[in-house]
């Protein structure tokens, strides 16, 4: 009798040990994983965070080492700089009509397009669709020439044509990954909301406008952030397609900003100077619409990215 | 900006958009008005190619006679005159000139394809990893995922590749090179402690070009149903085989898809080496458009080359659950 007491306590003494080394585990992989990620975020969040504190900081924070993260004043006189060594409201608009205007005409046309891929049973259909594949692995480099030459005659350098004309015939900076993305959406869709539509009466375009294309809004707001975000910062293409410093991008606006402040403080006299912090004022200045776009948009964003069957 | 000279054009390409779609769909209206009857299968035919008849115009006038034309130049030596471009038809000596002649192409094609075998695993692992953490039930995971894809915003930015190139790279992940070379060297070779102290330089790089592989992994798994991972947990599977015998294998489609996106995306990246050696080449400083063209095509072949590659070798270990 007291043996098989003993043995119960016991056992249970062996049940609360497990139980609470279970806990622990628990506890132990939870903290493992929040410190992994914190330190992957802090990867991602570094380049970030030294812009922001290096375009506050004096020449003389510059210099001292003492002063690592956290400037002894903030010298929001390097922001003046950067914009008006810019012209940041200039190139911004430039910027906005390029990257919103290719966003746009590429969400239209690439879901258009995919829609037929997707959805649509036609004779050479999977050898478009390598097709599709294959614009995707040309590098831009190789046709660059052709397409400079091409667009030379038609007039379209120092326009914005260059990019808005190839984004409305679902080509344009990747449009053949936005075409995949939204066949990849389309495909997962149930047919019965066409063929129902189909019956009413519905013809080919107003099934696409009016049942699929408000269905698939979880793709749009992946593709267009992308487009948007890729033309923002493209790079490649306004440096050949633009001369004029009037139709500079901002990226553009960047690369040339060094040479443009020193012109610029020249003529001043002393007072202020050009430095690594006003470069990095410009540089968060640059990537800081696109930022503030995906921080409003980011709950979409991620819920979109689970839903749109990206991959299937 | 000057619209006078080019609204013509303007208004033909972006008419052609839209007058390509709709005079199929117009005779399709047509013919049925006449009276002739189609069957099910000709109507679905004009629909689809309604849909991706704007998708081949524009394949025809942006990629497809770019394509040819740069094929054609490259086998020409081309003059620039003032007025127009003059070109003498030179056969493969474009061709045979990076084998033959340049010192700078084959060791930056080279560098480019080693890197890249060396980026691949990691940036995989790596984005596997982080995003297999991710998907889990945590508090405060919508602050990571934010986070997380970032780089997806930024990371293709000019601004962030200047960081890196000013060593913030190592910065970040909190490593001294005076130190770490000097750890290197003493326990490895030349060429091997070269590599490795390559690869420490780029690490953050790497890590940054992880954000779409990321967000497409965690597509995936979420698209993995909950039923098979309960089900091998009933019979008693533990965490590390369900992950093998489970998530990996449902994961493969979607392990392929990233393979290809990463090598597309290393090879046309514009940071590229080979790819602003080419237009150092071609565009900017010698004005040897036939020279570029021909290694831009011979460039784009081994992309090629190696999708098939990949796509041949992976074949082998994809698993597709819907087939039987």
């Amino acid at each position: 009798m007291a043996e098989s007491v003993f043995v119960i306590r016991q056992r249970q003494g062996v049940l609360g040990a497990l139980t609470s080394r279970k806990w622990w585990e628990n506890v132990f992989l939870r903290l493992a994983t929040y410190i992994i990620l914190i330190n992957v975020c802090f990867v991602f969040l570094f380049p970030v965070i030294y812009m922001f504190s290096t375009s506050l900081k004096t020449v003389a924070d510059l210099a001292d080492l003492t002063v690592l993260w956290i400037p002894r004043t903030f010298f929001w006189r390097n922001y003046e700089l950067a914009i008006s060594g810019m012209l940041y409201w200039q190139a911004a608009r430039n910027s906005v009509i390029i990257s919103l205007g290719s966003g746009i005409l590429q969400t239209v046309a690439c879901s258009f397009v995919a829609y037929g891929f997707a959805r649509i049973p036609f004779p050479g259909r999977d050898v478009l669709f390598l097709l599709v594949l294959f614009t995707f692995l040309v590098p831009p480099q190789t046709i660059i020439v052709p397409l400079f030459i091409l667009y030379r005659n038609l007039g379209f350098m120092d326009t914005y044509f260059p990019f808005l004309i190839p984004a409305l015939f679902g080509h344009g900076l990747r449009g053949a990954l936005f075409i995949l993305v939204f066949r990849q959406f389309f495909r997962n869709l149930p047919y019965e909301l066409e063929d129902a539509a189909r019956i009413d009466g519905a013809g080919p375009f107003s099934v696409y406008w009016r049942i699929m294309l408000p269905l698939a809004a979880p793709a749009i707001i992946v593709v267009f952030l992308f487009s948007l975000v890729w033309h923002w910062n493209d790079f490649f293409e306004p440096t050949i397609y633009l001369f004029d410093q009037n139709n500079f991008t901002l990226p553009l606006r960047l690369s040339i900003l060094s040479a443009a402040l020193l012109q610029m403080l020249a003529g001043q006299g002393a007072g202020d100077e050009f430095n690594e912090a006003v470069i990095m004022a410009a540089s968060f200045l640059v990537v800081m619409p696109p930022l503030v776009v995906y921080l409003f948009t980011q709950r979409y964003f991620v819920e979109s990215v689970d839903r749109t069957g990206l991959v299937e | 900006m000057q619209f006078e000279d080019n609204y013509m054009w303007v208004l033909i390409l972006t008419g052609l958009a839209f007058v390509v779609p709709a005079s199929i769909l117009s005779f399709r209206v047509v013919l049925s008005a006449v009276g002739v009857r189609l069957t099910y299968r000709v109507q679905r035919a004009m629909d689809g190619y309604f849909y991706i008849s704007t998708w081949i115009v524009g394949f025809m006038i942006f990629l497809a006679w770019p394509l040819f034309q740069s094929l054609y130049v490259s086998f020409h030596n081309v003059k620039i005159t003032s007025s127009e471009l003059k070109l003498t038809f030179i056969g493969w000596e474009n061709y045979a000139e990076p084998f033959l002649e340049d010192i700078h192409f084959l060791p930056l094609f080279t560098k480019t394809v080693a890197n890249l075998l060396t980026d691949l695993p990691i940036i995989l692992v790596f984005s596997l990893f982080v995003s297999i953490l991710v998907v889990q039930d945590l508090p405060g995971r919508g602050v990571f995922r934010m986070l997380l894809f970032m780089p997806v915003v930024i990371g293709s930015a000019i601004v962030i590749r200047r960081l890196f190139g000013e060593g913030v790279s190592t910065e970040a992940i909190g490593v001294s090179v005076q130190t770490l070379s000097e750890v290197v060297f003493t326990y490895l070779q030349g060429t091997i402690a070269d590599w490795v102290l390559d690869l420490v330089n780029r690490v953050t790089l790497v890590l940054w070009r992880t954000g779409v592989q990321i967000l497409i992994f965690v597509a995936g798994l979420h698209s993995i149903p909950l039923t098979m991972r309960e089900a091998a947990k009933t019979d008693g599977a533990s965490g590390w085989q369900i992950f093998w015998r489970i998530t990996l294998p449902m994961l493969s489609p979607v392990i392929l898809v990233n393979v290809v996106y990463t090598i597309v995306d290393s090879f046309t990246d514009n940071f590229n080496e080979v790819l602003t050696y080419i237009q150092t080449v071609g565009l900017t400083r010698d004005f040897r458009l036939g020279y570029a063209a021909a290694l831009g095509w011979m460039y784009f072949a081994s992309i090629f080359l190696f999708m098939a590659l990949a796509l041949v070798i992976s074949s082998r270990f994809v698993f597709y659950a819907g087939e039987r």
